[in-house]
């Protein structure tokens, strides 16, 4: 039993996700169920056919038995009397025999009584009947009376007429059943007399049935009218006896039977006990064998739901869109699902026990995601969902968002590391159109705004101008016409000049507003303005595939700036830097930024291996609305250029000696 | 009848001043407006001359002004003055009936010009306004007779057809030719129909 539950146990791992219910269903009924039951009927119908073959056996063993103890009980009786009456007749016919006085006779008959078991008295009778003697108790009778009793009467006539020994029918004495043999012998021709020997039923039994044999039967003789007349046994006789039988007794005759009588024996009950034994283990095995097969069957419907849930969960799994993977601690892949498959464009088997770096890491992130995956295990560190970008079998590169969780099994030990890969590339993109297109948007709201500013300021200007222009016209037109009176000139003059004041104070009206935004100067440590911009454009960085390596001297500057000025500028430096680098192939894509404290300035340098700058290009550089960019607005280096020039410093760019640009500026350090 | 003037409608008191100043120079009668909403008050059917319109102002803008003009009915020619980002407005107001449009700066003289070259358009074509005006009167004058005869004559029939056609005698027709003649002051079928071509 511990077995099979063992193998079932085993089972659902083994069981395919579909077929398994049907399959626990067709095994239950099959052949191996009836055979035990088959066979056990048939153990037991055996059992109990041989207990009951035995029984006959023993039946007629003992019916056998019995019989031939009854007639050698009859014979032995048989014999008894014969030599009994061979005995008495000796004495009948021993020379003095019959005319032995009652001294002699009881001497004789001593003798004689020790040889014949059951007989119990010796009468000498006269020739006429009369009794002479008798031993070894003397009888007498009374007179006139005759010792012959009624009952014996034709018997002793018998032997009388024929001379032959004559059994009389027994009848009762005093303490027994007996009955009397006449045997008459002859002097001379002459009836001499009569020598009677009387048995007692019961003294034959006694003396003739031995004790082994009354051990086993009840022996009894009966008479004609089946009244027990004498009997022996060492049986307890209750009830009826099982087996019987009777054999006339003859001599003496006169409707006497020997009747032996058979009870059970103490072996009938030990295989009674054996049968109900053998009943009883049958049982018990029948009991077990459906209770086996309760828990079997109940084993089984576990089993089945087991499976169901099995095929369920898998089901389940396999339907996600999610893609799951579990990881050792060695980082071999342990379990994926489907979708992680389609995700990855790998099979299971490809999969399965493959170690890190895995084939769908792109090559040149590989580092990278080993080390953010270890830092994303490390204990202590809360769980937030790593974002990485993962190549398909195909090449084609796809992001992903991973839930990283510990794998823990039922004994609440980690086995490993569980992880719940999401497919973001869509998401992703649309967030990135969706950025580009309020970029766009921005950039054309800037540009709406300051078109709306140059048109209103074009407006103001114009009118002056024009009002300016139609008085010298109007003077001009006197003038050559000849009707100019000076002071009509004059006057028109004068307004001429007011209106060029007006065209002056608006000019300085947009002046001022534009130089309302003055830097505000604060005391700073480079070094820190230089990772907040990293931080700003890292990013966007990550989304074009670039690293930015900041190179920073320990020795950390301070300065007097405006540190989101700086900020700006080397934000705009960077992303110059990157956009120079969309053609370059992707392990290249690299912005190094260095510091270099010197005695008076502190210089930093953005280097990128993007394209490069023509000569031509390097010449207008800093001008203002001069771009390469299709979308530039050619304002991002002469914002640089101005922001340092405020802050006396300069910004300049060189050729990198491993390709690409390097721009360079340059700012004073406050004395100390 | 009031005298042709040149308009001025702009919110720019220099600009007003700048401009009737050089009107003045050539010898141009200008009157200067500050507002739309005054100038159109001002308005009456006898006012003659053309409108420089600022297109940019406080207020009405120079196109709706333009618009209630021509929903008044008031045919006057109409200049705009339009800065450098106001060109697609003054193109629609052009093609809604515009005389023209000037951009500011603008070329004094040439400004000149244009206006002196609307107002004469405006004269020719208020001229003709007035021929039209008195040939619907003549016509107005003439009996239904006299109408239905005029048509035939100028239909090119002859007394005698016309008399036919109208059932009437010779003499009749006769009377009524001399009196459409008359009425409309010709001498001859030709001439009538000469007159009346113009209109139709």
């Amino acid at each position: 039993v511990k077995e099979l539950a063992e193998s079932s146990g085993r089972m659902p791992a083994l069981l395919p996700a579909d077929g398994a219910r049907g399959r626990a269903r067709s095994a239950a009924p099959g052949w191996p169920w009836y055979v035990p039951w088959l066979s056990l009927a048939l153990l037991v119908a055996a059992l109990l056919g041989a207990l009951w073959v035995l029984q006959l056996q023993d039946i007629e063993e003992n019916r056998s038995g019995l019989i031939r103890d009854s007639l050698w009980v009859e014979q032995n009786i048989q014999f008894s009397l014969d030599r009994g009456l061979e005995q008495l007749r000796q004495l009948a016919e021993a020379p003095e025999g019959g005319d032995l006085d009652q001294r002699q006779l009881e001497l004789r008959v001593k003798h004689l009584l020790a040889n014949a078991p059951g007989l119990v008295e010796i009468v000498l009778l006269a020739p006429d009947g009369a009794l002479r003697a008798s031993a070894p108790t003397p009888l007498s009778v009374p007179p006139g009376g005759s010792w012959i009793s009624p009952s014996d009467e034709p018997a002793y006539r018998l032997a009388r007429g024929t001379g032959n020994a004559s059994y009389a029918p027994p009848h009762a004495s005093a303490s027994e059943r007996q009955f009397e043999v006449f045997v008459p012998y002859y002097r001379g021709g002459q009836l001499a007399g009569m020598v009677v020997g009387v048995y007692g039923l019961k003294s034959i039994l006694s003396g003739l049935v031995p004790w082994w044999l009354a051990e086993k039967h009840r022996v009894t003789i009966r008479d004609s009218n089946g009244n027990v007349v004498a009997a022996k046994s060492n049986v307890e006789a209750e009830g009826f006896p099982e087996l019987t039988h009777q054999a006339p007794l003859d001599p003496p005759g006169h409707g006497l039977l020997l009747h032996v009588e058979s009870y059970g024996s103490k072996a009938n009950l030990l295989r009674n006990v054996l049968a109900a034994t053998i009943v009883g283990l049958a049982a018990a095995v029948l009991w077990s064998l459906w209770a086996l097969r309760r828990h079997i069957q109940r084993r089984l419907d576990t089993e089945q739901a087991l499976g169901e849930a099995h095929a369920f969960r898998k089901a389940m799994e396999d339907s996600l869109e999610t893609g799951m993977r579990a990881m050792d601690h060695e980082g071999r892949i342990v379990y994926v699902n489907p979708a992680f498959c389609r995700m990855v464009g790998y099979s299971e088997a490809e999969l399965i026990g493959h170690g890190a770096p895995q084939e769908y890491w792109p090559p040149e992130e590989r580092r990278h995601i080993a080390e953010a995956l270890r830092a994303s295990r490390a204990a202590g560190t809360p769980r937030v969902p790593i974002e990485l970008e993962l190549v398909h079998r195909s090449g084609e590169r796809f992001d992903v968002l991973i839930y990283e969780a510990p794998l823990v099994d039922d004994r609440g030990r980690q086995t490993g590391w569980m992880a719940s890969v999401l497919d973001i590339t869509e998401r992703k993109r649309a967030r990135e159109r969706v950025r580009h297109q309020e970029e766009k948007l921005a950039a054309t709201a800037r540009l709406v705004a300051m078109g709306e500013m140059a048109s209103a300021i074009a407006h103001e200007l114009n009118q002056p101008l024009s009002a300016i222009a139609s008085y010298a016209t109007g003077c001009l037109n006197m003038l050559q016409a000849g009707t100019a009176a000076p002071s009509e000139i004059c006057e028109a003059l004068q307004k001429t000049t007011q209106q060029a004041q007006r065209a002056g104070r608006i000019i300085r009206r947009v002046h001022e507003f534009v130089r309302k935004s003055e830097p505000s100067r604060s005391r700073m440590r480079l070094n820190a303005v230089v990772e907040a911009a990293v931080g700003l454009a890292e990013a966007d960085a990550r989304k074009r595939r670039v690293r930015i390596v900041p190179q920073l001297s320990r020795e950390d500057p301070e300065l007097l700036a405006d540190p989101l000025l700086l900020q700006q500028v080397l934000l705009n430096l960077v992303r110059n830097g990157m956009d120079a680098m969309s053609e370059t192939p992707r392990e290249l894509r690299e912005i190094t930024i260095t510091t270099e404290p010197a005695a008076s300035t502190v210089t930093v340098r953005v280097m990128d291996r993007g394209c490069g700058i023509s000569p031509e290009v390097q010449r207008q550089l800093f001008e203002p609305f001069f771009t390469t960019k299709a979308e530039g607005m050619g304002m991002g280096l002469n914002i640089c250029r101005s922001i340092l020039e405020v802050h006396q410093g300069r910004v300049w760019a060189e050729p990198n000696p491993r390709g690409g640009t390097v721009f360079a500026f340059s700012l004073p350090l406050e004395p100390a | 009848m009031s005298e042709a003037t040149v308009h001025i409608v702009d919110d720019d008191a220099a600009i007003r001043d700048a401009l009737s100043w050089l009107l003045r120079s050539r010898g141009v009668s200008a009157k200067a407006w500050e507002s739309g909403e005054a100038f159109l008050s001002g308005l009456s059917a006898e006012t003659r001359g053309c409108v420089v319109l600022d297109v940019r102002m406080d207020g009405m803008s120079g196109i709706e002004v333009h618009d209630h003009l021509l929903g008044r009915g008031c045919r006057m020619p109409v200049l705009f003055l339009t800065g450098h980002g106001d060109v697609p407005l003054a193109v629609a107001a052009l093609k809604k009936g515009a005389f023209d449009f000037v951009e500011k700066p603008f070329n004094d003289n040439q400004l000149v010009d244009r206006i002196l070259e609307a107002m004469r358009s405006d004269e020719a074509r208020r001229r003709e306004l007035e021929a039209e005006e008195s040939l619907m009167a003549r016509v107005a004058q003439l009996t239904a007779r006299e109408r239905e005869v005029m048509e035939r004559v100028l239909a090119g029939d002859h007394n005698k057809a016309i008399a036919d056609a109208l059932d009437i005698a010779i003499r009749t027709v006769e009377v009524h030719r001399a009196h459409v003649f008359e009425k409309m002051g010709v001498r001859s079928a030709v001439e009538l129909a000469g007159l009346l071509a113009r209109r139709r």
